[in-house]
């Protein structure tokens, strides 16, 4: 079969490609996991707040991938290759992931939280140790949205100079060479679902013993 | 002691308030119930007590001291909290769940454990089959169990609940009431008690505090609410049955005679001199094992004559016809009433300790509404 020699012919090239995506996606995740869930966690407490940053979040969702990438590279900061992927992936991260933390932090049963302060425990320590638990199914669901996600979009990086699996596709169209199109567009989405089903597994882990618990 | 000087809430955008210049003082060791219709201002109150809600106006003052003097979290810690809707956290034990409070306060690791398992037999719960399930493997009437015995985690002297046993069938908060009456009377805990059920706050409270649209209409023991309604809303609020829900504050025991005499088979035809020789007008017929099956009057008596026929007749008529002496005297009627007699004999376990006749529940009544 013709893809199998292509690959087999172009063991190396993929190799640098198939790198290049997942540092690209490791190091866009890292940062909005580090930017993206304090803030889904202090727009919790107030209202007007949550609504305004809710509604960047969804603005800039809606703004298709591939004009992001090209407006990132005019800012002169930015410019071409991974810093502007960076920036952009971050961005298109921002609404599953705050989004994500706000409901579910939101959504923890308020007649736990109403008993927990009625106690005498403080919000940090309800926060810490009743509502990020709690909440930590609704956050996980989002963060694996956000790696599938990334996995893709990261492929569109491919037009501001980062050599990743989308400039197979991008290659492969310029061409017209089939193999090429089709070896990456597989390959990527083999990617985004192997991640999927990894994260799928953890995420049955993780959720609270208490919780997965049902009558006995 | 709690104490709430004129106390008030109002809240921005409503003309009313919730509370109306509260003023009322729960002495230690009582339970109040605070009790009316739905919005009257009873949770409200309840809830400012432990600065869930902040007062608009007026001074709470626990054992005389300001609570806007703590930190309000240091405050709650101090007091037990008990909702209707239980909240235990759903990713915790049920270990986990009591020990929240004994860990605020930084109580060492052993002393916790222990606490928990004294705990859970004193709530009827068995230690080792409880203490590591989820919530969400029991049932709602160990839950709010549960809920209690997490309040008095750490023996605070001030308890408040609000429609605690809310939560559960009829037949499950009976049972609720009655432990935790029990405990109560061991305890002696300062308690403010929230219900909307004019039954449960004259069964649960030493004093009753009825609210209707934010102010307190009326306060005081069970029995002066219900021999004297302050106005025709504290009486509506009742309920028409005023005078039974009454009979249920007292039992057989506060009312029943203890004049009488018994009398073996054979003794039939003596048991009018019997009757005399005791100074009673009631005499039991005993069976072979000396048990009673049985009592005839002196009423009884004078109206069918004295032939040992038909007093064993009569006799054998009230085989059924018996209550312990803890029962409630309205319990004691509406066995009369089953059994479509007027008279009732008294029992202390086996023992025979007395007779109890609608006469005399009525007499009582009476006694009370005149008062």
């Amino acid at each position: 079969m013709e893809y199998i020699n292509y690959i087999q012919r172009n063991t190396g090239l993929m190799t640098e490609y198939a790198q290049n995506h997942f540092s690209l996606v490791l190091a866009a995740i890292i940062i909005s996991l580090l930017l993206w869930v304090p803030v889904g966690v202090l727009i919790t407490r107030n209202e007007k707040w949550a609504a305004r940053v809710l509604n960047i979040a969804n603005t800039i969702f809606c703004i298709p991938s591939l004009s992001l990438f090209a407006v990132m590279v005019t800012i002169p900061a930015l410019g071409l290759g991974r810093r502007s992927a960076l920036v952009a992936l971050v961005l298109y991260a921002m609404m599953p992931l705050v989004r994500n933390v706000y409901q579910g932090v939101k959504g923890v049963d308020k007649t736990v939280i109403e008993a927990a302060r009625g106690m005498g425990m403080g919000p940090f320590r309800i926060l810490w140790e009743i509502q990020l638990p709690l909440a930590t199914p609704v956050i996980f669901a989002g963060f694996r949205i956000t790696v599938v996600m990334t996995t893709g979009i990261a492929a569109i990086a491919t037009y501001i100079g980062e050599r990743n699996l989308g400039r197979l596709i991008a290659e492969g169209l310029t061409r017209f060479n089939v193999e090429m199109i089709v070896v990456g567009a597989l390959f990527i989405a083999i990617i985004a679902i192997a991640l999927d089903s990894i994260l799928g597994l953890i995420e049955k882990r993780i959720v609270p013993r208490g919780l997965r618990i049902g009558r006995g | 002691m709690i104490e709430l000087r004129a106390v008030s809430k109002v809240y921005s955008g409503q003309s009313a308030p919730a509370v109306d210049n509260l003023s009322m003082t729960v002495e230690k060791g009582e339970t109040c119930v605070l009790v009316g219709p739905s919005g009257c201002g009873k949770s409200t109150t309840l809830r400012m007590i432990n600065r869930m809600i902040e007062p608009t106006a007026g001074t709470i003052l626990i054992d005389n001291q300001d609570i806007r003097q703590s930190d309000p979290d240091k405050l709650r810690m101090n007091i037990g909290y008990v909702i209707q809707q239980i909240g235990l956290l759903p990713h915790r034990t049920v270990a986990e769940n009591i020990a929240i409070v004994p860990r605020l306060h930084g109580w060492p690791k052993d002393r916790i454990k222990t606490r928990v398992d004294e705990l859970l037999k004193l709530i009827g719960l068995d230690p080792e089959e409880t203490r590591h399930k989820f919530p969400s493997q029991l049932s709602g009437g160990q839950m709010q169990r549960i809920g209690v015995a997490r309040a008095m985690a750490v023996d605070p002297p001030v308890m408040l609940m609000d429609e605690p046993f809310g939560a559960v069938d009829p037949i499950a908060r009976n049972h609720l009431q009655d432990e935790f009456l029990r405990l109560q009377k061991e305890m002696k805990k300062t308690i403010c008690f929230v219900t909307h059920d004019i039954n449960e706050a004259i069964k649960m409270g030493d004093r009753i505090a009825i609210f209707s649209a934010g102010r307190l209409v009326q306060y005081g023991m069970p029995q002066e609410i219900l021999s004297s309604p302050a106005n025709d809303f504290v009486s509506d609020f009742i309920g028409y049955d005023r005078v039974v829900k009454m009979l249920s504050l007292f039992n057989v025991e506060n009312v029943a005679r203890r004049t009488f005499c018994t009398a073996g088979k054979s003794e039939l035809t003596n048991v009018a001199v019997k009757m005399g020789d005791a100074g009673a007008d009631t005499c039991f017929l005993l069976d072979e094992g000396g048990r009673p099956a049985g009592f005839t009057t002196l009423e009884d008596i004078e109206k069918h004559g004295a032939d040992p026929e038909s007093i064993r007749q009569i006799a054998a008529g009230r085989k059924e016809a018996f209550v312990q002496e803890t029962i409630l005297l309205r319990d004691a009627l509406s066995l009369m009433l089953e059994l479509d007699t007027e008279q009732l004999g008294v029992m202390d376990g086996s023992r025979i300790t007395g007779v109890i006749s609608l006469r005399d529940i009525r007499k009582h009544a009476g006694k009370k509404e005149g008062e």
